[in-house]
């Protein structure tokens, strides 16, 4: 096959495909580093998505990607220097919403995160400082799954248009 | 961290200069503002106008900031922006500090 038909194989013949805009970063698992993703995720997908979709989009990223950063610690008992784990991110626009897949080779994910979740009841003064984020993460995604494959994380969802 | 400080009416004003209150500056957001708002013994007005996103360090660092203040001290958040309201919505916390929001844009 030469490359010309390759490129149409599947498309009926169509000369053009809708390209979908998509958003991909390799980086290390830094509070300043995923602070730069979102902003540059912003200037990806603003133009294209409500700012309640972004919005949505942009919290659970941070969310995500602030767990890896805070559980990336290097273990003292392997005896081993590690550097800081390395963050994996894509974003791809799709028909229903926005496909998010995250991949870190930290520590493996407590199967409690993906536990359901329901929020603290608390009343001042007693309200908890964290805890939050993985009820946020479950909150705002759809088809969130995970999985381990030796010594990486991959975490996929998608963010829905309408919430 | 930036805060804008006025303390001569009724409430004490704070003004965040921040826009991001994320992870990479939680912990300096929380030690800062606490010790702002501990010293003037009233209730405290916030303006987030400048604040367009906020996640749960965020949060907890306001939680934090909030504690710091017995209950019959409120703190009112003014000028919240959708972005931020919605954390403080989902999570609830939208109890615990009185939020004067921003009007919310049009979805989808």
């Amino acid at each position: 096959m030469i490359p010309h038909d390759r490129q149409k194989a599947g498309l009926g013949g169509r000369p053009s495909l809708q390209m979908q805009k998509m958003f991909h970063r390799v980086m290390q698992a830094d509070p300043m580093a995923v602070r730069q993703a979102l902003i540059d995720i912003r200037a990806r997908f603003g133009d294209d998505v409500s700012h309640d979709t972004i919005g949505r989009l942009e919290l659970v990223l941070a969310e995500v990607m602030n767990n890896i950063t805070e559980h990336t610690a290097p273990s003292r008992t392997d005896g081993l220097r590690r550097s800081a784990s390395m963050i994996h991110l894509s974003i791809v626009r799709d028909s229903t919403g926005l496909a998010c897949a995250v991949s870190d080779d930290g520590q493996s994910l407590p199967e409690d995160c993906l536990r359901p979740r329901t929020l603290p009841e608390a009343a001042h003064p007693d309200m908890p400082e964290g805890g939050y984020g993985w009820f946020l993460i479950q909150d705002l995604t759809q088809a969130l799954c995970y999985y381990r494959e030796g010594s990486r994380n991959f975490l996929a969802f998608n963010i829905p248009f309408a919430a | 961290m930036q805060f804008i400080v006025a303390d001569g009416g009724p409430y004490l004003h704070v003004t965040v200069q921040e826009s991001r209150i994320d992870a990479a500056i939680a912990t300096g957001f929380k030690d800062k503002l606490r010790s702002i708002v501990v010293t003037a013994k009233k209730p405290v007005l916030l303006d987030m106008r400048g604040v367009d996103f906020m996640d749960s360090s965020g949060l907890g660092a306001m939680i934090a900031v909030r504690k710091a203040l017995p209950e019959n001290l409120p703190i009112v958040l003014d000028g919240v922006t959708p972005n931020v309201e919605r954390v403080f919505r989902l999570t609830r916390m939208d109890r615990v500090f009185r939020i004067n929001a921003i009007a919310i844009e049009g979805n989808d």
